[in-house]
């Protein structure tokens, strides 16, 4: 596939990836890699210019603490109005916890004070406060084409979905969005947001093609554009521990 | 009461040895508490004893082990909680195995390593201690210690409300445990020579590149691993503390992080007037601790195990055993609750700095598959997984020459695990 070149933009590398989340960076780097898919990891650390977020083919923007999403969360609000457009424009990303609750209406702190949110995904987020544990533990959802996909959990906020969104998957272990309503994290256009870690692509490697594929079908103008196989047993094999061990 | 408490630990402890059951270094102290949750503060008042505690996310153990050696060697009498032992529970365990029946200790020094998350509870309830050290603060099982903000800021909140008397002796090079000791008199800084162990780039687990005074960028003239190093905020002008303690006469581990745990054990000794030569003699004849670089020998072959268990810790056993020109590895990954469940971490590790460095890995432990996933992604060309410890260990001692080391990177519970084969020769 050489004749194929993706830009994935990094979002906040240096804060928003505290709990592992940078293997589905290398994953999609090595995987495009592998095909001879020429693919370029361009950082967005806070103060980035909105142009070099517009040439992006994917995103990823991963999880991190409340002092890290305190520190980004006005940078990130000033690239809204772009962001939203690539997101409503179907550029395909990947969101996961904290990335994933900034992508909503608002997050609701423990006090009830109201955090704005981007308000491109129709979903909002509370923090249920003390009395209430973070949600931690192995899980695993049922999404599209039937696959299941493993990972862990580990947020102290719950998000609710709102009508124009539509889940990621279904939760079949663990807790999802907020431990009620079996919803697994949220899908719009061609932009997911979850809150797998895991990390979640390296355990999951269909998903990963899955977003290589759709960003190349993007850029290219052209569909479908087929991935050359990469041998997954080792992947697959992984994936089937994690379900052995959730007992699935 | 305390007395029947302290007949009854000894009791329970012996006979949880004799039945092989563990040493039984927790449950004395948990029913001691439980009967009578004032037992620590209650014994520790009988006693004159010094009180040195040790916290932070890397090198509790071995920090607390050099400053044993080197009290002990100036002629102290010293007692320190079982390695990890480290909540409340292990505490009083200590005071229940070191005390007679009066509850009375005789001792000069008492040494405890604390859990990240228990430091607050100690220092507000219980304990009124002569010295506390913080090594550090990394991102370390952030399913069961939470994020190192909120560890940082519990305690500071902790910290304010402490005596006047108590010395704290802090890492300069960190910047978030630098700052616990901002406007606090009575506080000491250690580091090291930082020109020395100087890193081109910054690691991907770094966790406290941002003012925790004011939330800046943090500008670093030089770092070391992770976010330690030379650091200054042209922000609000806050900056790395002048003098700090930088060179012990002798470093007995590899590694920058053990000169870190060295310098830190050495400043602390140096304020107690001990002669300068004990703490020469003490630190060239130190031993490690269990599992942090012990040597075993297993069929006249060299093994090596270094305790890693976080993305910083990782990183720094495999810089340092690739400064020990390592061949041979064995990498033991375990999601045990003394492990933390969430086994993520693993790729926040740099492995693709070493991809080239060993010619024979095998990776084992509960998670070994997700170990040999994240080097496949590191594009490491030859490893074996092997789920069996035992067969992982005979592996990869059978692919090595006598002259050569086995290192093993592990876990906590995998550490555990390994040494028990090791030591009680289970394998041939």
């Amino acid at each position: 596939m050489k004749n194929y070149t993706l830009t994935i933009g990094w979002m906040y590398p240096e804060l928003m990836s505290t709990y592992g989340d940078r293997g589905n960076i290398i994953v999609l780097k090595k995987r495009c890699k592998w095909r001879g898919i020429d693919v370029n990891i361009r950082k967005l650390n806070v103060g980035f210019n909105e142009k070099q977020l517009t040439a992006c083919d994917m995103l990823f923007m991963g999880g991190a603490q409340d002092k890290q999403q305190e520190i980004i969360a006005g940078d990130l609000m000033k690239k809204r109005k772009e962001l939203k457009k690539m997101i409503d424009d179907g550029i395909p990303g990947l969101f996961i916890c904290g990335a994933y609750q900034f992508l909503g209406n608002y997050y609701k702190e423990a006090n009830g004070t109201i955090i704005n949110s981007l308000e491109i995904f129709d979903l909002f987020t509370e923090n249920p406060g003390i009395g209430f544990s973070r949600q931690i533990g192995a899980s695993a959802a049922l999404v599209l084409n039937n696959k299941i996909i493993v990972g862990f959990e580990n947020h102290g906020g719950r998000t609710y979905l709102g009508k124009k969104i539509k889940p990621f998957g279904k939760v079949i272990k663990g807790f999802g969005n907020n431990g009620k309503d079996q919803t697994e994290g949220a899908i719009y256009k061609n932009s997911f947001g979850t809150y797998f870690h895991g990390p979640i692509l390296p355990k999951n490697p269909e998903f990963a093609d899955y977003l290589i594929r759709l960003s190349l079908e993007k850029k290219y103008k052209k569909s479908p554009i087929y991935l050359s196989p990469l041998n997954d047993t080792l992947e697959l094999q992984a994936h089937r521990l994690a379900l052995n061990a959730l007992k699935i | 009461m305390n007395t029947l408490l302290i007949l009854l630990g000894n009791l329970l402890s012996s006979i949880s040895r004799f039945f092989n059951l563990g040493s039984g270094s927790t449950w004395p102290g948990h029913i001691a508490l439980s009967l009578n949750p004032n037992f620590i503060q209650q014994i520790l008042n009988k006693n004159n004893l010094r009180i040195i505690l040790i916290a932070g996310t890397n090198g509790k153990t071995t920090t607390g082990k050099l400053i044993q050696a080197i009290l002990e060697e100036s002629g102290k009498k010293v007692f320190q909680n079982q390695a990890g032992a480290n909540l409340l529970n292990g505490i009083a365990s200590s005071l229940i195995f070191n005390s007679n029946l009066l509850g009375m200790i005789k001792k000069d020094f008492a040494i405890f390593e604390i859990d990240e998350n228990t430091l607050p509870a100690i220092l507000k309830e219980v304990i009124s201690p002569d010295y506390i050290v913080i090594l550090n603060l990394f991102r370390d099982q952030l399913d069961r210690y939470g994020e190192v903000n909120t560890i940082s800021k519990k305690w500071g909140d902790s910290i304010q409300h402490l005596l006047p008397k108590t010395t704290l002796i802090l890492n300069a090079d960190d910047p978030q445990v630098a700052f616990l000791g901002k406007s606090r008199s009575n506080t000491l800084y250690f580091g090291i020579n930082l020109q020395k162990n100087k890193n081109e780039k910054f690691q991907h687990a770094s966790d406290s590149i941002y003012c925790p005074n004011c939330n800046a960028k943090l500008i670093y003239k030089i770092t070391c691993f992770s976010h330690l190093g030379d650091w200054t905020c042209k922000e609000c002008g806050y900056m790395h503390p002048q003098k700090t303690f930088i060179s012990s006469p002798y470093y007995p581990l590899s590694g920058a992080y053990n000169e870190y745990n060295t310098n830190a054990a050495t400043l602390l000794t140096q304020t107690l007037n001990l002669k300068k030569g004990k703490i020469i003699v003490s630190l060239k004849n130190f031993k490690p601790a269990f599992g942090r670089q012990e040597i075993l020998k297993i069929n006249g072959k060299k093994v090596q195990i270094f305790l890693s268990k976080n993305p910083t810790g990782f990183n720094e056993s495999l810089k340092t055993i690739t400064s020990l020109n390592a061949k041979n590895l064995l990498l033991l990954l375990n999601d045990r609750i003394p492990d933390g469940r969430d086994v993520s971490w693993i790729w926040d590790v740099d492995f693709e700095d070493f991809s080239s460095q060993f010619r024979n890995i095998v990776v084992s432990g509960d998670r070994a598959h997700d170990m040999g996933l994240r080097l496949k992604y590191a594009e490491f060309k030859k490893f074996k997984i092997e789920e069996n410890l035992t067969k992982a260990l005979t592996t990869t001692l059978r692919d090595m020459t006598n002259d050569e080391t086995l290192y093993i990177l592990a876990t906590y519970s995998a550490m555990l695990d390994v040494r028990k084969i090791l030591t009680g020769r289970k394998i041939l």
